[in-house]
């Protein structure tokens, strides 16, 4: 009798545990609450790219193009990048409550608000984090401007140095990122 | 009482069952060892390590044969190509530049042929269907986008907060200092 209870237990367990892992592991934010401001909007882009897509994706960088390769490099692994994108003519048209969905899903499940930048001109930037371990399992950037609204997420392991190392690199903007040399840097100082 | 020597042999014996104990006597049990004829059969337990040893080197001389046939017709295959295909055939198929700038090299070529003929494993090149290909290529741009609006977006705090690094730097050094 017991030893029964204690195999449908650990068969239980087997069933479970994966669910609550891959539940615990999911670093996906739901967008949805923000569709709405699209019919608003003077300017959208909305990219939805999940694993499978990521995968076919994959198989169009080319391992010859040095630029290529590292955006492979980069996205390998990735289980998905979703971006919302809104920019207005006028101001005022999102508030707070539209990004209460987001900034809820935010708050929980494990992430962290790594970088925080108030600007007047050039609006406000969070960085969400969230860790497996030590490696960096997803990515959230919260960008608020009087006329713009962007919220990307990248989800799985994110590899930051690589996505430094695309700097300048196919339409990719200068991060700056490079650490000075050492001759510049005391000349700075 | 003559019914006491029926019980316990006292008494007046009577002569009948005297008589009858004489008669019965000489069937009386007698101890003695026990006799079994030498030419009783006997079950025998069989032994049956002869037959898993003949099992046993069947099945090892089956599977060395086997690999022994495997690698003779990986061996053989190569041969027979280069046998069949005839050497102008070769030739014909090899670009006339790598014929005009390597003729030595023309047995080293064959022998390429002979090795892409061989049974080797072959990674599965995988093709995608032109739906397939426009929707990695519709992912591709929208990766390429996610990436640019992302990096902008890191570029934008990279900038503020290395505006404010240096400050920082000074105070935390004369925090540690």
């Amino acid at each position: 009798m017991k030893s029964t209870f204690n195999t449908s237990l650990i068969t239980l367990l087997l069933i479970v545990a994966p669910a609550l892992v891959a539940k615990a592991q999911d670093t996906r934010i739901q967008m949805s609450s923000l569709d709405h401001l699209a019919a608003k909007a003077s300017q959208t882009v909305d990219v939805n790219v999940d694993e499978r897509l990521m995968k076919l994706a994959a198989r169009l960088f080319s391992d010859k193009d040095e630029d290529e390769r590292e955006v492979k490099k980069l996205i390998e692994g990735l289980k998905g990048i979703y971006v919302k994108s809104f920019e207005f003519e006028t101001e005022g048209q999102f508030g707070a409550a539209d990004l209460e969905p987001i900034r809820a899903q935010l708050r929980g499940a494990g992430w962290t608000r790594m970088v925080n930048v108030v600007s007047k001109k050039e609006g406000n930037v969070e960085v969400y984090l969230q860790f497996a371990g030590e490696m960096i399992n997803g990515l959230a950037v919260l960008h608020t401007d009087d006329k713009e609204l962007t919220v990307v997420n990248i989800v799985g392991p994110v590899n930051l140095d690589k996505l430094a190392e695309l700097e300048g690199q196919m339409g990719i903007p200068d991060l700056g990122i490079e650490s000075p040399k050492p001759k510049k840097k005391t000349n700075e100082q | 009482m003559k019914d006491d020597y029926l019980w316990d042999k006292t008494g007046e014996p009577d002569p009948q069952i005297q008589q009858l104990e004489e008669i019965l006597g000489t069937l009386r049990y007698q101890p003695k060892q026990l006799e079994i004829p030498e030419d009783l059969p006997l079950p025998r337990r069989r032994n049956y390590v002869p037959w898993l040893a003949i099992a046993a080197g069947l099945l090892l001389a089956l599977l060395a044969g086997g690999i022994w046939l495997s690698t003779r017709s990986s061996r053989e295959i190569p041969q027979r190509q280069a046998e069949v295909t005839p050497p102008p055939v070769i030739e014909e198929k090899s670009p006339a530049p790598v014929e005009s700038k390597a003729p030595e090299r023309r047995p080293d070529s064959r022998k390429e042929v002979i090795a892409i003929n061989r049974h080797r494993p072959r990674v599965p090149t995988p093709v995608l269907s032109k739906h397939e290909r426009e929707e990695a290529l519709m992912a591709k741009e929208q990766v390429m986008l996610a990436l640019r609006l992302t990096t902008e977006k890191l570029s934008l705090v990279h900038k503020k907060t290395q505006n404010t690094n240096p400050a920082n730097q000074i105070k935390n050094q004369h925090r540690v200092g």
